[in-house]
Order: C-alpha cells, then structure tokens, then sequence
C-alpha cells in the first residue's frame, strides 16, 4: 500500500531532560531530594541509618496501601474506607493470631476481610454504580463500626512472637517489612507496566468512554482495583500489628488520609489515567519524611493534621500549575 | 419544583412529588418505631434537645444541597466545625468577652469557606480534592490551636445561647426556618437559584451564557462555611465544650441527608424541601437510637448503611426516568 | 412501494415520515462486486420514535459509499446498527452472506468493522503505539511480560503504511488533531478492518489534511476495504464518493453512483423541497462606524498581534483553517479568554478585564461552535435557555419575574420561528436547527450591537441554515456589527461584506466582497507562498490607518 505523497512527521518529541520532567512522580522526587538535604542540615539527627530505619517503618503501612489505591485513582475512582478496613483486617488477623492460628492464617485472616471489603467496595462503585467518594465515605463509617460492634470495644492483645514476625522481623539485616514494601513495590510495577489489567487501569482512568467501546471490561478493572486495595490492607495489617503487639479498637483512624496524601502528593492525578506506581512510593515516603522531620525539628504532633492537609493542597495545586507550564493540550 | 429541577414534565413531576411524600412517610415510620423503642423520645424536652442538633446540621444541608447541586462537595464541614469551635471557646479563654469571641468563630468559618472557594475557584482544582485537603487542614489547626486541651467553663448563660424562647418556641427553631425559607426563595425563585441549577447541568454553557459561575461557586463555599460558623455556635453552647474534635464525622450526616432528600451527586438536581426531610430523618433516626440504647457505634454503621442505600435509590430511580 | 423524493411542498418541521422509501433494486444499484455488509429493511426505534425506518444499505468492497442526509435523518443511527452499539428492532445484517448480530462495538470490530467517531477515543495519556493496541492482545516476551518494543515496531509499520512518520512513543495527546485521527485509522486497520465507517472526518482538519486523508481513503480502497463516508460537506463527497445514499427522516431516499448526482439534485434529496437558491443573497448596505476594533491583540500559543474592525450594519467573515486561532480570538473578545498583549475597543471605547458578563454590557454577545456542550443547558425549557442571559433584566432585586420571563422568550422564540416544542418543555426534545435557533434566540434577547458568531450552521438541516442566514442578514439591516466565523467557504463568501482570513494564529488576507474568491480565500488561509498571497500581512497594516 503506497503512492502516498507527503510524509507528515510529527515534530520529534521533546528531549530526554523535558520528558523526565514531564513524568509523573518527578516534581515529588525532586521535592524529597530537596528536603532531605535540607533537613539534614537543619535537623539534628536526621542523617542517620537508625532514622531512616525508622522512617522506612512507618511509611510501610501507609506505603503499601498506596501502592494499592494508587491503582484506584488511576483508574478514575477513589477509596477513603482505608482506616477502617485498616482495623477490621487488624481485629481480625490478631484474633486469629492470638487463638493460636499461626503466622499464615493470621495473614490469611487480614488478607481475606480485606479482600471481602474491598469487594463490597468494588461491588457498589461498579454494578450499584454508587460514585466511590461516596461508597467509600459511607464504608469508611459502616466498617469502622462493624469493628466496634464485633469487638465490643475490646482490645486484642498478647500477640504470639511468631505472627509478629512480618512487623518486626529482619532478614539480611534488614527490616522485614521494608524489604515486604519494596518487594510489593516491584511486583506493583511490573503489574502496571505488563499485565493487561494494568494497563486498562490506565485505558479506563484516562478515557472511560473509549474504553467502553474498544470493549475493555471497565467494571472488572476497576473492581479489582478494589479488591486489591483489601488485598493490600490485610498485608499491612499483619505488618501493622507485628509492630504493635496489640490492636485497638481505633486502630487506623485517619490512615485514609495519609494514604490519599501519599498517591496524590507523589503525582498521581486525582481524575485518573495519569500517574506511576514510583509516585505512590515516593509519595509515601516523602510524607514519613515529613513527619519524621517535624518531630525533630520540635512541631508539637498535634500540627500533623494541619501538615497533611497543607501538602495535600499543595500537591494538587502545583499539579494544575505544571501543566499549565508545560501547556499540556490535554 | 420548577422545571429547573427535573429532565421533563408530565408524569415525571408526580414521581418526584412523591419522594417527598415518601420521605415524609419514612419519616413518620420512623417517628412510631422510635417511640415504641422508647418512652423518652416524644416528650417536649427529647424535642427541644433533638432541634438543636437537627438545626445544627440542618443549617450546613442547606447550603450543602446548593454545593451538591453544582455537582460540587465539601467534605471539610466537620472540620470546619472544630476549628469554629476552638476558636470560639480558646479566644474565650484568652480573655475575649464571649459574644465577642461568637462573632470570630462564625467569621473564622466564613473564612474557611472562602479558603474552600478560592481554591475551587481560582486554582480550578476539584472540589473533592481541595475539600479533602481542607478536612485536614482544617481540623489540624483545631488540634494545634487547642493544643488537643479543651474549653468547657463557659458561663451559664451560654448554654440557653440557642435555647432563648419566643414564646413556645426556641430560638434556633426560629433561626432555622428562617434560613430554610430564605435559602429556598434562593434557590427557587431568584436568578442566582437559575445559575446554580444552569452550573449544575452544564457548567460550560453557564459560562459561555454569562453566567458568573467563579462568583457563584465562591459564594456557595463561602455561605456553607458561614452557616458551618453559626452551627458550630450552637453546638458548642450545646454541649458546653469547645474542643478539636467536634464534628467529627459530622460531613457524613450532612452529605446523606442531602442525597437522601433527593439531590444528585452528579449535580443538576436537588431541592430545599427534601434536604429538610432529610435532615429530619437522620436527626430522627440518631436521637431515637441514642434514647434507645443503642450505641453510636450502631449508629455510625447505620448511618453509613443509610447513606449507601440512599444514593444507589436515588440514581436507581433517576436512571429509570432515563 | 412509492419513490418520494422531490416535489411536496413540506415545511421543514412538518415532514411527514414514511413517505420516502425504495427498495432493493435502487439501493443494491448496478454495481457488480462483493458486498461487505448489508443492512436489509433495518427499523430502529428509540421510545416512540422511529429513528430509522426500512432502510437498505450495502457496502461493496474497494468503494467509498457516502452517506448524506440532514441532521436527525438517521445517518448515525444506521452506521451504529452496523458498528453494534445498537441493534436493529426489525431487518438484518448480513457480513460476508452471514446474517449477525453485534452486541457491542468489539464485536462488530471482530467481524472487520471498524467506525471512526467524530470524537476519535483515543486515550491520550497513553502513547501512539500503545493506543493502537489497546483492547487487542498485545505482543507478549517470553517470560509473559508486555513486549513494548515489538509494539512499537509494529505502530511504525502500521503507520507508514499509510506514508505517516510519527513518534510511536508520544502520549497522544501531543498530536494534532489530524494526527490523531490518523492513529485512529490506523488502531482500524490493524484490527484487519474491511470496511470502516468515518463520521464526519473533515470536521476539524485542515484543507491540507483533509486531503491527506482522502489519500489514505483511496489507498484502503484500493486495498479492497470499503469506506463509508458520513459528512455534510458536500464538495467532498463528490470528490471522494463512489456511490451516494441520500437519508431523510430515517428513510431511506435514495442510492445512486456519484456521477449520476449534481450537488443540487443532493440538496433536493436531502430537503425534500425545491431550493431556489442554495445560499444567501445579501442586501447591501452602507456600513456605519467602526463598532468593535481589535488592536495587536495577543494570546500566546493562539494568536498574534491581530487588527481587525467590524463596523455596524455590517458582516465580517472570517475565515481560515482549523487551528487558525478563529474561535480563540472571538472568545477572547467575549472575555471567555485572558488577553495576553493588545487592545479591544468598542463602540471606540478600550476595555480591559473583560469578562463575559463585562462583554455583554458592553453589547458583544457570543454564539459558540459547540451548540450541545456550550450553547444550551439540555434540561432546562426554552424559555429558560432563552433568558439565562438576561435574568439581570428580568428580575427584580434578584427574583426572577416569572412574567417578564415568558414575555421575553416568547418574542425571541417567536422571532426565529422555534419549532417542535412548547416553551416550557426541556430544550433536549428539539432538532438540531431548532436548538441553534434556541442559541441565537438566546444572544439576540440580550439586543447586543456587536455578536460573534461561531460556525452558527454548522450541523444544522438546510431548511433552518436558510433561516438563519435570512436572520444574519436582518440583524445586518437592522445595524449590528456581525463577525461571521464559518469553515463553509460558500457561507462565508455569500454572507460576507467583507472576508478576513486567519492563519496559525495571524491576520493573512483581507478581501473586499466584490474581489473575493475561493482561491484567494484559501490561498491566504493555506498560506501558499506562490503567486497568490503576497505578503497580506503588510497589506493588512497598511489598511488599518
């Protein structure tokens, strides 16, 4: 097939440092680099392995949960339930845990109500088509209470040291659930950049009706999402209460903010199809950064709250700036 | 309703007629089960203590449905309130005459309104984002402020604040149905009303007909938080404390009394008269519960519960109407 | 079985369905050849409403099949029967002498159907190459993963196929729009199609472009793949057609070769009626003063340092190319776009920090492009589409007089001869002439002296396009300054006293009515270096003072 005259080429795309900086994650990265440095000079203690060690461990709750609802933003949705199924899939694996089920069956037990959550979730934002703002506010309230009513507001305590493992172990010198975090980071990766449910995700997220007529299963994938995101939070739960020893009956209240914060402050964009699973990690640690950095630098913890939402502002903010900077057709 | 708030005529305006009776109906249901469950709940004094917190989140569902109906949300409203709330009660403390500090907090939650306002407005961010933004922010500076302490040696007189009588009938009943008709004739029968609905419905073609869509918008964040000011009021001479974490989950009621009484979450549609519905029955439905014995963690499941059902009714019916 | 095509004298809102109709012999016509699908006696009803009505339509291998009919005569409806968004109530489809039934889009496409929308759905965060994959099975590594690069390789080929060089790893949304229509055809071809159905294609490509695509349609002929052809431009259609369907009111009119059609015989098919004249004959007037002035008007990325004036009584084409900056720099008059650098004057007067609500009681009102999206809020009723704009002038301490609200739009609506529904009844139910006459109603209540018009006939039936160009005309008579934008050269010329022309952003030609052509037009519109447009842009200046 030829005899076509003109060649029309496309002006070649721009170069390498201008597509780095149009990425996604790269305002966030940028901005960690920068306050690391900064911190290192004006926080005391901040340069240090045993802090960074602790950094890492409290960012790997929030971390691996955003791995997770990064998905679902991606694909045009959002999941504010976190906190809650946080707790739920606590109570439940320390439950387990304590009547002596052994390590596996409390990670079975967190990772199954997380999934059955998450489900739920799912079920309603795609066949109740309820908007998911307010799916997951409603379940935000309705699992929180699920858990008190279950546990009576009791307490779970005197977790086995065997089921504590995935919190507060170590292998190869390294903490057990960093390692965890950036094993799920990679596996998160190669999902979204090879699997055809990711890169649906990200079909549904940026063009929905095209999507529907190209006969992508949009429900499915936005559903798994869903589910994944219980998946995630029952994994992190088990890590959670590792650490704890104990769970409470507000165990992860305010977690779906931070999570939130962490996918949307790394770059990922609120309205879909655009983002990176790098964005939801450097998100994630960008804000144990934070929080790091204000409790050295002697910030009173009841400003946390105040920071959170200040960044969160901030992020969206200069995300709207940069792509009117770079004059994004789009 | 006006044509403004339905897709077509004819039979359609008699199924929407009927929401609102079917609501009264829940409502009434509701009202003979609860005082089956308790012998408390229809006395005079049950009534009085129930209006002050249906007037409380009553008054922030109106301007609620007006956020809702421009396809908008503020999901900081709780927040709001606690940060309204600590500045009422610390500024008190700190030696500001109490009328005085009155007049900060309903100004303090105007501001925060306008905060609200401006970032929807001049950053052209969604409002799901920013609010969600604020909902931390908001309630973070009413941890700080307060330092996580709280205010409760208000003098006497404070705690009748909302309860001065007008013959037999409260004061804050009074202040409500004011403002339920004032916002009604609003959104009803002024232009502003029309170019709430016009930006609900098709905010592109509002602009392109010269409808002031930043300004409305603005003045719609801006009246929610005032109305959130004069709640917080309210509640705090309620119960007698000004601390951080009042509210707290407070934008749920709201938001599902909103969709309950009919409103959208798409936008274009919604009205006064079934926000007000609205807000009876979850007001109802808390305060009968809580006389009951039932606690508020039921209560928060159910409320979660509700609000679920009420917004896949609404859109299962509206689909129906195509 | 009667053959109806000409002679009754309907009203454009009053045509009576059913009575066009032809069967078999006339729509599977003389040409011998494989046909790819066929549509036999096709209904599809919406509600109460037949929107399609026993309708045949077959699509022969290597031919372009036009498909022409006014809005709302069912030309979409028919090609989505085939595409599978929806199916037939009554009649067949029959694909290669198979009878099927598509449930979705996928299907159809399976089957070797592909449709190319208007609006393209592309994903445009993803790239080019991904784009043409997405909803296939995409190339996969040994180990199971994605295998990009072979993907990539494969959009090289697929678009040089087609004498295309793009970049393959771009997000889409970097491309023009004529590029992306091209990755659309593209994703169609890869997916095997034989037989795609473009709707609309021209829409928003430049004359160069446009050619191009006809390239890339003659070439897909000649590979044996079928082409329909939906468009209301009906120079094109001759120009790349084989054969021509004519729809009116979901039947069925007529089908015959290209050749054995004139554009006016088209237009009479189509309307139904006997059209004297195809457009307009403008009565001359002297213009008045100098209404709006554009002085070195910039806004970056968009246009650059425009002077134009529109005098009073008088109708200002201007013309040009998709991407010329038209539209941009009429919405900037109106106050819908910031000014960068640059003055607008009215009625001699500079303003600045114009906003639409300034531009208005300033007396500039603005028609927009997109009636649907921009133009009208679907629920509300006509007269509240009439009156959003005036509700200052009908209200009293901001209520709305609810008499003075009907009084008005009654007058307007009656003014443009609304038809089809009642005043109180959502402005959804109405035809598409009609809704831009609800649009225009809506800008004239506010009685402005200066209006922007922007593409006011674009997809609107031929019987209300008449209308309208009567009422431009009076609105001329009755002393407005009128700036006419329109990507119809017969519009513009016909209905211009003077013809300005844009391109990329720049003033590139200004001609008198009398000395006017399509060639001149075009040329300064092209930007063609050789012989005709020399250097308009001095000359342009030169005309300013």
């Amino acid at each position: 097939m030829s005899g076509v005259s003109t060649t029309r080429v496309e002006k070649r795309s721009d170069g390498l440092l201008r597509r780095s900086m149009a990425r996604p994650e790269a305002p966030a990265l940028i901005f960690l680099l920068a306050l690391v440095i900064v911190l290192s000079v004006v926080a005391d203690g901040f340069l240090g392995t045993s802090n960074f060690e602790g950094i890492l461990a409290q960012v790997v709750v929030i971390g691996i949960i955003a791995l997770a609802v990064n998905q679902v933003v991606l694909s045009g949705e959002i999941d504010i339930s976190t906190g809650s199924m946080l707790g739920l899939c606590a109570m439940a694996a320390g439950t387990v845990a304590v009547a002596g089920g052994g390590l596996f069956f409390t990670l079975l037990a967190g990772v199954v109500v997380g999934a059955i959550s998450g489900a739920v979730n799912g079920f309603l934002v795609t066949v109740a088509r309820i908007p998911a703002i307010i799916v997951t506010l409603g379940m935000l309230y309705a699992l929180r209470g699920v858990l008190l009513l279950v546990t009576g507001g009791d307490w779970v305590t005197g977790l086995p040291a065997e089921t504590r493992v995935l919190g507060i172990g170590s292998a190869f010198g390294v903490s057990l659930p960093i390692i965890i975090l950036f094993a799920l980071f990679i596996v998160m990766e190669l999902v979204n950049r090879h699997s055809d449910w990711g890169r649906n995700v990200l079909a549904v997220g940026g063009n929905r009706r095209a999507s529907v007529l190209a006969g992508l299963p949009v429900g499915w994938a936005r559903f798994w999402a869903f589910v994944l995101v219980g998946v995630a939070v029952g994994i992190a739960s088990v890590i959670y209460i590792g650490r704890a020893g104990s769970v409470q009956t507000n165990a992860g209240t305010g977690l779906e903010l931070q999570v939130i914060a962490a996918v949307v402050i790394g770059g990922t964009s609120i309205s879909g199809g655009r983002g990176s699973t790098l964005a939801a990690l450097t998100g994630a640690v960008l804000i144990g950064v934070i929080l790091n950095g204000m409790v050295l630098l002697g910030i009173p913890g009841v400003w946390q709250d105040a920071v959170l939402g200040a960044l969160i502002l901030l992020a969206v903010s200069t995300d709207v700036l940069r792509r009117k900077l770079l004059g994004d057709k789009a | 309703m006006s044509q403004y708030t339905e897709t077509s005529g004819g039979f359609l305006s008699r199924i929407k007629f009927s929401r609102e009776l079917v609501l009264l109906g829940v409502l009434i249901a509701i009202v003979i089960v609860m005082s089956l469950l308790s012998p408390v709940f229809l006395t005079l004094g049950n009534f009085l203590n129930t209006s002050r917190y249906f007037v409380e989140i009553g008054l922030i569902s109106l301007g609620m449905t007006l956020i809702i109906i421009t396809s908008g949300i503020d999901l900081s409203v709780g927040s709001n309130m606690a940060l309204v709330s600590v500045v009422v009660g610390f500024s008190f403390l700190g030696g500001v005459p109490l009328p005085l500090a009155i007049v900060l907090g309903v100004v303090a939650g105007l501001a925060a309104g306008v905060f609200n306002g401006l970032f929807v407005t001049m950053l052209d961010l969604h409002p799901l984002v920013v609010t969600l933004g604020t909902f931390a922010l908001f309630r973070g500076l009413a941890y700080g402020f307060s330092d996580a302490d709280a205010v409760s040696s208000f003098p006497a007189w404070f705690a009748y604040f909302g309860q001065a009588y007008f013959g037999p009938v409260p004061g804050q009943l009074i202040v409500f149905v004011v403002a339920v008709v004032a916002v009604w004739l609003l959104l009803s029968r002024t232009r502003f009303g029309r170019y709430v609905y016009a930006i609900g419905h098709n905010e592109e073609a509002a602009r392109f007909s010269g409808v002031p869509v930043q300004r409305v918008k603005l003045a719609l964040y801006a009246g929610t938080g005032l109305l959130v000011g004069l709640a917080s009021v309210i509640y705090v001479s309620r119960v007698s404390t000004a601390r951080g974490d009042a509210g707290l989950g407070l934008e749920l009621d709201v938001i599902a009394a909103v969709v309950l009484g009919g409103a959208s979450i798409y936008g274009g549609k919604g009205s006064i008269a079934g926000t007000v519905l609205g807000v009876l029955i979850i007001a109802t439905l808390r305060n009968g519960l809580l006389l009951a014995g039932v606690p508020s963690t039921w209560q928060l499941f159910l409320l979660g519960v509700l609000l679920l059902v009420a917004v896949f009714l609404n859109e299962f019916f509206r689909r129906e109407e195509g | 079985m009667e053959k109806q095509d000409t002679e009754t004298a309907h009203d454009a809102a009053n045509r009576t369905p059913g009575d066009a109709m032809s069967r078999s012999e006339e729509t599977h016509s003389g040409r011998e050849g494989t046909w790819i699908f066929r549509l036999s006696s096709v209904t599809k009803r919406f509600g109460g409403v037949v929107a399609v009505r026993e309708v045949d339509f077959d699509l022969l291998e290597g031919e372009v099949h036009a498909l022409v009919g006014e809005n709302g005569a069912g030309k979409s409806t028919l090609m989505k029967m085939v595409d599978g968004v929806h199916t037939p109530d009554e009649g067949s489809l029959e694909v290669g002498r198979e009878a099927v039934s598509f449930s979705s889009p996928r299907e159809a496409e399976a089957a070797g159907i592909a449709m190319i929308p208007q609006e393209l759905d592309l994903f445009p965060e993803l790239s080019v190459a991904e784009n043409l994959f997405v909803g296939r099975k995409r190339p996969r590594t040994r180990w199971g993963g994605i295998d990009w690069e072979t993907m990539r390789e494969e959009a090289r080929r697929s678009l040089g196929s087609m004498g295309v060089g793009l970049d393959v790893n771009a997000p889409v949304k970097q491309l023009s729009t004529a590029n992306q229509q091209i990755v659309a055809i593209a994703r169609a071809l890869l997916g095997e199609a034989r037989a795609v159905i473009m709707d609309e294609p021209t829409a928003s490509l430049t004359e160069r472009e446009a050619e191009k695509l006809f390239e890339i349609i003659a070439d897909l002929t000649a590979g044996g793949v079928g082409v329909v052809y939906i468009s209301h431009r009906l120079e094109e259609v001759f120009r790349v057609a084989d054969r021509i369907t004519v729809m009116r009111d979901g039947s069925h009119v007529k089908t015959a070769p290209a050749s054995d059609l004139d554009s006016d015989e088209l237009v009479r098919l189509m309307v139904g009626r006997e059209m004297k004249e195809q457009l307009f004959s403008r009565s001359r007037r002297e213009a008045g003063d100098v209404a709006l002035e554009a002085c070195g008007l910039t806004r970056r990325g968009e246009f650059e340092n425009v002077y134009l004036i529109v005098r009073r009584g008088e109708v200002v084409g201007l013309a040009g190319l998709i991407g010329a900056g038209r539209t941009e720099l009429a919405q900037t008059v109106f106050g819908l776009r910031k000014v960068d650098a640059g003055e607008i004057r009215i009625n001699g007067e500079g303003v600045k920090g114009l906003s639409p609500q300034r531009a208005m009681e300033k007396g500039v009102f603005y028609v927009p492009e997109e009636r649907k999206s921009q133009g009208l809020i679907s629920p509300f009723s006509i007269s509240g589409n009439i009156t959003l704009s005036i509700l200052d002038r009908i209200c009293r301490m901001g209520f709305v007089k609810r008499g003075r609200e009907r009084e008005t739009a009654e007058k307007f609506a009656g003014s443009l001869s609304i038809r089809g529904a009642g005043m109180d009844d959502p402005v959804s139910m109405l035809s598409g002439g009609n809704q831009q006459k609800v649009v225009l109603a809506k800008s004239l209540a506010r009685e402005p002296s200066i209006l922007l018009l922007d593409e006011p006939t674009r997809g609107v039936d031929v019987g209300a396009k008449s209308e309208i160009y009567r009422l431009i005309n009076d609105l001329a008579e009755e002393g407005k300054a009128v700036l006419l934008i329109s990507s119809e050269l017969e519009e513009i010329l016909s209905m211009s006293d003077r013809v300005l022309v844009m391109r990329e952003g720049r003033m590139s030609g200004e001609f008198e009515r009398d000395e006017a052509t399509q060639e001149k037009v075009m040329a300064a519109a092209a930007g063609v270096k050789a012989g005709q447009a020399p250097g308009n842009e001095a000359e342009v200046r030169e005309e300013r003072e």
